[in-house]
């Protein structure tokens, strides 16, 4: 199956610049393109699908120059910001609307197994109007696969749906990843996911990649404070905030282990037993059940710290202004901004 | 429930507070009143026998006939070189935008009268253009090609700025969508961009069609009296405006009101037909969108 290349990629829109982008993509891959607002993720799927002139590089399929073709010309399958439905056609009539375009006589006929495939055959009269959101991505999904596309991109898919409409799209996300083997771009500002898809995630932020490789990777080694949130981490301190804390303080002992952009580490866990040594006390702020048993916000000093609760049979949720205890593994600190120093970032 | 994409649904007036509906009432209901208040006035004045005889004489009839196909002909036109020229304005980023946005904007700004004599001079016997209307055989003078003229003149831009704000409401992406989906440029413009905007430029059409059936300055002055001559070869006759105007200018008020009234019934019967049209979804434009 397919494989693409972009070399160096990089376009301007006003007065926006993106890139250098480099990206392989292998038959079935699933990148997911992460950034802030504003970083350049939709720029870079317009850039790749036509519809932002490249203003260097280059982009290939099988070795073949794509870099000035038409969009129509690239074999995509484009899914953008809010699908891009046409309100005006029915939903067989969206989906077989690539074959229409085609020329293909037998659209309509066509288009029916992606129908049913997408459990759509009951709604192929409806307009998509009246469609639920769940059943309007799919319908999107339907259409740009029935274009036979080399590579989907998909601009944002779950924004608008709701946990069981999310759960019933990542089973059919899958299905297409198996069955069709096609690359996905996917841009996405949801984590949950960018880590059930993707086999690699692409940050970006102002239009400069900061880093790609495998999600593990991104999930040891936050390279950002963005990355650092959108990857799970809770506890996120800039320089400027640790710099108020007192020696001896838990301000001061992150100071220390902190890069350049500041630190990042998971919630550590509420220490039950009460072992004195080496520990933390802080106020509790906040306290909520979770499955897991519980999520705690605590004051130290002047930081306010995420923390986390054992199993509900160990402990009960502590009240407001309560003392707990807790330690940070030094092990799981992230250092931000700073350059691979790769001494405290192990694995933990 | 709202669906995505479309309007919410209009409450009932009665769900909100009182006050606030009377004040509503009361403001669209007084310009209703200034509407239907002279159209009344002139069906009292024409009794229902006088429109059945106006509607039987022939002199009518060949006006109401030269007004429809001359209008016909100007909305034909407005299709032809409006929708363009709004999609253009829409779509492209070009030098001097803001002055052809100022230029189609001007001819519904200039009195009807300036309209024809600024014809009357372009066109004036000797002048190049006459000379080459005369020469390709669109003589304009008294002609259906004069009519024509000023209600193109006149009533274009209202398609124009219609297409110009339809294409513009058309989401980018959706075409872009459409793009990439295998439509070429041309392709995605008639299978997505214009259908999409259709229900706006119908509606501007729905103008352009009303302001040249009602317009009488320019074509007092360009085409006072019709000959048969290019695509019209009925009887010598007028527009039912210039026609309504002499009948008055002489005195036939009875007359005059009779006739106002047989085109205004023809006049409402087209827009109500077409509304309907639209709600009851016969006419390809305005589908899939959310009725309340």
């Amino acid at each position: 199956m397919t494989r693409w290349s972009v070399e160096r990629l990089t376009s301007r829109l006003e007065r926006f610049e993106l890139g250098p982008v480099d990206l392989a993509l292998g038959p079935g891959e699933v990148v997911a393109v992460l950034g802030a607002s504003g970083a350049g993720k939709t720029t870079l799927l317009r850039t790749l699908g036509g519809f932002v002139p490249a203003t260097s590089g280059r982009i290939a399929r099988e070795g073949v120059d794509l870099t000035r073709s038409p969009p129509e010309r690239r074999g995509l399958g484009y899914v953008p910001q809010g699908l891009g439905l046409f309100r005006h056609r029915t939903v067989e009539r969206n989906v077989s609307y690539p074959l229409e375009v085609r020329g293909r006589t037998d659209a309509l006929r066509e288009s029916r197994a992606l129908l049913e495939r997408f459990g759509l055959s009951s709604l192929a009269r409806r307009y998509p109007a009246s469609l639920s959101g769940g059943e309007l991505e799919r319908v999107a999904l339907a259409r740009a696969l029935a274009a036979e596309p080399e590579l989907v991109l998909w601009d944002e898919p779950w924004q608008a749906l709701d946990v069981e409409a999310r759960h019933e799209l990542s089973v059919v996300f899958e299905e297409l990843r198996a069955a069709a083997r096609m690359p996905v771009v996917v841009v996405t500002h949801d984590p949950g996911l960018a880590f059930s898809v993707a086999d690699r995630f692409l940050v970006l932020r102002a239009g400069k990649v900061t880093f790609q490789g495998a999600p593990g990777t991104l999930l040891e080694r936050p390279t950002d404070p963005f990355t650092a949130r959108f990857v799970g981490y809770e506890n996120l301190f800039d320089r400027a905030e640790l710099g108020e804390g007192v020696p001896g303080s838990l301000g001061a002992w992150l100071l220390a282990r902190s890069g350049p952009a500041g630190i990042a580490f998971p919630r550590p866990l509420v220490r039950t037993d009460r072992e004195p040594q080496g520990a933390w006390e802080g106020v509790v702020r906040s306290a909520r059940p979770t499955p897991e048993g519980g999520a705690v916000a605590a004051t130290v000093g002047s930081l306010s710290v995420a923390l986390r609760l054992g199993p509900p049979s160990e402990a009960p949720l502590p009240a407001l202004g309560d003392r707990v205890r807790f330690e940070v593994d030094e092990r799981t600190l992230r250092p931000l901004g700073a350059h691979d120093s790769g001494d405290r970032s192990g694995p933990a | 429930m709202t669906a995505r994409g479309g309007p919410a649904p209009a409450r009932p007036l009665a769900a909100r507070g009182a006050p606030w509906v009377v004040l509503q009432l009361v403001l669209a209901g007084s310009l209703l009143v200034l509407f239907v208040l002279p159209l009344y006035a002139l069906f009292t004045y024409a009794p229902p026998a006088a429109i059945g005889a106006a509607a039987r004489d022939p002199a009518v009839r060949a006006a109401i006939w030269l007004t429809l196909f001359a209008s016909g002909i100007a909305v034909l036109a407005a299709v032809v070189f409006a929708i363009p020229l709004g999609y253009l304005l829409a779509r492209r980023r070009f030098p001097g935008r803001t002055v052809v946005e100022a230029v189609v904007a001007l001819p519904v700004a200039v009195p009807h009268l300036l309209v024809g004599l600024g014809l009357f001079f372009l066109l004036i016997p000797g002048s190049p253009l006459y000379r080459f209307t005369t020469a390709v055989g669109i003589p304009v003078y008294d002609t259906i090609w004069g009519v024509v003229l000023v209600m193109v003149f006149v009533s274009a831009p209202y398609t124009v700025l219609a297409s110009d704000l339809s294409f513009r409401a058309v989401d980018p992406r959706v075409l872009e969508a459409a793009r990439s989906l295998g439509a070429g440029p041309a392709s995605a413009f008639l299978t997505v961009s214009f259908p999409l905007a259709l229900r706006g430029i119908v509606a501007g059409l729905l103008l352009t069609w009303a302001r040249a059936v009602s317009e009488i300055g320019g074509i007092l002055i360009l085409a006072y009296t019709v000959y048969p001559g290019g695509p019209y070869n009925g009887p010598v006759t007028s527009t039912i405006s210039v026609l309504v105007y002499d009948l008055f200018q002489n005195g036939n008020l009875k007359e005059a009101a009779a006739v106002s009234s047989l085109f205004l019934l023809i006049a409402f019967a087209l827009f109500v037909t077409v509304r309907l049209g639209e709600r009851l979804g016969w006419l390809p434009w305005g589908r899939g969108e959310l009725v309340p």
